[in-house]
């Protein structure tokens, strides 16, 4: 028996008893804690709830008259305590989310005062609450909270970066295109159709960056896709001449698909020299966009090609030289296929039924 | 009995004693970091709109794929729901598996369905796919119609008549949140490199659905389904929100789950070799990234919620934990290679070993432990008293442990609103422990060996049906 159980006058066993009964009264007590813990939850949250219902009822008809009477801002402050800053900006950030121009204008004026609030949770430790204060300064603080906004691109927290960015990218300001533009390579892990919209966001004003970027050799590959997709949902029709030259120049997957996307939507009838030699590309990818885009840019002389396409190993590039062949005039084709139960009739089939129903 | 033989036995009492260690040591370090995780997803979402997010018109198409086998009973209602979920580009594909009951006619009939072309866009191999049909009343409905060849097969169907770099894994008889997507996407926006997210599966048993939605949110009447009730906020509360702070999650609920349908098609789409096809498609997607250097992340998100009809009689309860078991031994048995492999990182090292040793082998250790420990006791070869102490301490702990799955569930979401329930809860947290844990242990110790015997079916589920208010027509 060790020394010190036996200065305790304790056997082995007595000693393991020991231990277990201060385990289950560690663990009774735990059982306790955790008990009361979900209890205080419980009602911290309701009294919480119950608040901020309060609070909201008591806010929102001033607000509203204040949206359509500015001279009343001043009177809706006053309704707000000191207390309840925090409160009050969570309260109207979720209508100034949805609101533009005057009405917007109108929930800045009345967030104005209480903003200092949020400068202080610029400097907290954990990402998510600079997070928010980004948020609150972004959509309630422009121009005035400008500096730290655009400071916040530089924010070691991607998330942080990314709603500061989301913030500054609005048609409304188009001054701070340079500043998001520039950090978009910082974005890289972000969904590339995402990150397109928020470029595309920002309106016409930008697409002569835009188009500067995408042709920029420099720029990394992906970005540049980025850049190519945002042309294409501003349907900026000076972009096609710059597909037609990254398409014949470059090699990334990524920035040739997105590219020849660009040129289904906006190409004109002189790009199609540079879309044809990928339609027989080793990559499905290239293969299917380069494909998609011989739809609208090729004519009759390309339907060969194209039908030769469908019968494709894999079924992208098969489905989208069927398209192909439909928007080059090949629909007669098509309905020859389906009419004489071709191998390929289904897929014809189901081109033919698109137009207008999808 | 020989010395030998008490020797082993000592020995065993050991194996248990440390077992049981590692395994509530695990349970309480990943509820630790549940505990941070969810604060700091509370705080995230207050900093970020989704709607937003999504109706920005970023977020990816999506489709929804439902395997419906003899689904008669909640086909319509669940297939309502679906088409009522809040996201801006999505279609719901329903693959009935050659059920045998009247599920397509049922379908056809309330959605006024039609023939219509589709062609495959991939080539994983599946039973013979009949028919694919449409709504004339809802064009982004479909349904593919095939021979039975399981869920695995079903959803390697839906998967070849995919159209969307986005897929949705669920079970035709779940009912999805309205925002269920869009908060279930964001990995997906805030990361390239994501291929598959999860979310949280609720018990809707006892709640109350109304045109396919859940209006009231409480606990079941049924003693095993509040057990279940419990069990589901320990598991993906604590566990899987755990096992997600490590970026090490090996398992997404087939129930609900989403997925980058290129990254499943490269994988081989599901395997139909195995009853736990959800979980081994998450192992094999972390074993395929890991082998060819392809970035992958896989994420849980905790409140997009599905809700979904858990069994009430032991029997079929018995069956689902028989079967689950046997889908975890294949599919570890299967990977073994990840097994403690560094080349595997966190999933190799921490994830895998822990459903390897305690969760696979676990169930049996148990079972063991309980009779080796009563062998001990009856021989008088230990004090009864300090084996019930220890029993008392499995017993608090395990209470413990639910317990701070309840604490965390008032954290974060509080869906069960009446105070009643909450107290049932905590009392459900110590009752548990005595009885139903046992019997589950149980159920997995015959999954086991179901599993050793080769047995490959996924035995008969009995549903009843949501509690369903009738249509006022308003």
């Amino acid at each position: 028996m060790p020394d010190f159980l036996a200065r305790l006058s304790l056997t082995v066993g007595q000693a393991g008893l020991l231990i277990l009964l201060v385990v289950i009264a560690l663990l009774f007590i735990g059982t306790l804690i955790l008990s009361g813990y979900a209890l205080v939850m419980r009602s911290i949250n309701q009294r919480r709830e119950q608040r901020l219902a309060a609070l909201s009822e008591r806010w929102l008809e001033p607000v509203l008259a204040a949206v359509s009477d500015p001279s009343r801002v001043p009177e809706v402050q006053k309704l707000v305590d000191e207390g309840d800053a925090i409160r009050f900006l969570d309260f109207i950030i979720e209508y100034a989310r949805r609101v533009r121009g005057a009405e917007k204008r109108v929930l800045r004026d009345l967030a104005r005062p209480f903003l200092p609030h949020v400068l202080d949770r610029m400097e907290a430790r954990g990402t998510e609450m600079r997070a928010w204060a980004i948020q609150v300064l972004g959509t309630l603080g422009l121009p005035q909270y400008e500096k730290q906004v655009v400071a916040a691109l530089d924010d070691p927290s991607a998330l942080v970066a990314m709603i500061a960015a989301r913030a500054l990218a609005r048609e409304e300001t188009p001054q701070y295109a340079p500043a998001v533009l520039a950090r978009l390579e910082r974005f890289g892990e972000w969904n590339r159709m995402f990150l397109a919209s928020m470029l595309a966001a920002m309106g016409p004003e930008v697409s002569a960056e835009l188009r500067a970027g995408y042709a920029d050799e420099s720029i990394a590959p992906g970005t540049r896709a980025v850049m190519a997709e945002a042309l294409l949902r501003q349907g900026d029709f000076l972009a096609g001449d710059i597909a037609a030259r990254v398409v014949r120049s470059d090699q990334h997957i990524d920035l040739l698909a997105s590219s020849f996307r660009l040129l289904a939507a906006i190409g004109r009838p002189e790009h199609v020299d540079a879309v044809r030699p990928h339609c027989r590309s080793d990559d499905p990818v290239v293969r299917s966009q380069a494909l998609r885009a011989m739809g609208p840019l090729g004519d009759p002389g390309d339907v060969p090609v194209l039908l030769e396409a469908m019968d494709d190993e894999s079924p992208w590039p098969a489905l989208y030289a069927a398209r192909g062949v439909r928007d080059a005039g090949g629909r007669q084709t098509l309905e020859s296929m389906v009419a004489e139960g071709d191998q390929r009739a289904s897929l014809a089939r189901q081109v033919l039924r698109e137009v207008g129903g999808e | 009995m020989s010395d030998l033989v008490w020797s082993a036995i000592g020995v065993f009492n050991w194996v248990v004693l440390t077992y049981f260690v590692l395994l509530n040591g695990v349970y309480l370090a990943t509820s630790l970091f549940a505990f941070g995780a969810l604060r700091r997803y509370a705080l995230r979402l207050r900093s970020l709109d989704l709607t937003d997010l999504i109706t920005s018109a970023g977020a990816p198409p999506i489709s929804l794929i439902a395997p419906a086998y003899n689904e008669e009973v909640t086909c319509v209602e669940s297939v309502r729901s679906l088409l009522s979920i809040e996201y801006p580009d999505y279609e719901v594909l329903v693959v009935n598996d050659g059920s045998s009951d009247d599920t397509v006619a049922r379908l056809t009939e309330a959605f006024q369905l039609e023939p219509a072309s589709r062609i495959p866009t991939a080539s994983l191999p599946t039973a013979e796919v009949k028919q694919v049909l449409r709504s004339r009343t809802q064009p982004s409905l479909w349904l593919i119609d095939k021979d039975n060849g399981g869920k695995a097969d079903a959803l390697n169907a839906g998967l070849n008549f995919c159209y969307t770099p986005v897929f949705c894994a669920m079970d035709a008889d779940s009912i999805l949140e309205p925002q269920a997507l869009i908060r279930i996407v964001r990995p997906f926006l805030e990361d390239d490199s994501t291929v598959a997210a999860g979310g949280i599966l609720r018990i809707a048993n006892g709640c109350t659905v109304e045109r396919g939605r859940v209006t009231e949110v409480r606990l079941p009447e049924n003693l095993l389904a509040q057990f279940q009730v419990l069990e589901y906020l320990r598991v993906f509360l604590a566990g899987r929100m755990g096992w997600a702070a490590l970026d090490a999650t090996l398992i997404i609920s087939g129930a609900f789950g989403i997925f980058r349908r290129s990254a499943v098609v490269r994988a081989g789409g599901y395997a139909t070799d195995t009853v736990g096809e959800d979980m081994e498609l998450i192992v094999r997607l972390h074993r395929v990234g890991m082998e060819t250097g392809t970035p992958h992340r896989i994420h849980f998100v905790p409140d997009p919620v599905a809700w979904t009809e858990c069994p009430e009689s032991v029997r079929v309860l018995a069956r689902q934990r028989d079967r689950w078991q046997r889908g975890l031994l294949q599919t570890l048995t299967k990977h073994r290679k990840m097994l403690l492999n560094p080349k595997y990182g966190r999933v190799g090292m921490l994830a895998f070993p822990y459903f390897f040793f305690l969760e696979m082998l676990g169930p049996v250790i148990e079972l063991l432990g309980y009779v080796s420990f009563t062998i001990t006791i009856v021989s008088g070869r230990a004090d009864w008293y300090l084996v019930s102490a220890f029993l008392a301490v499995a017993v608090a702990l395990g209470g413990v442990l639910s317990l701070s799955a309840v604490a965390l569930e008032e954290l974060s979401f509080r869906r069960y609103p009446r105070i009643s329930d909450l107290l049932r809860l905590f009392g459900l947290a110590a009752l548990e422990n005595l009885g139903y844990r046992q019997a589950n242990t149980w159920w997995r110790v015959q999954g086991t060996l179901s599993a050793l015997r080769g047995k490959q079916s996924w035995g008969k589920m009995t549903r009843k049906g949501f509690d369903t208010q009738p249509e006022t027509g308003d």
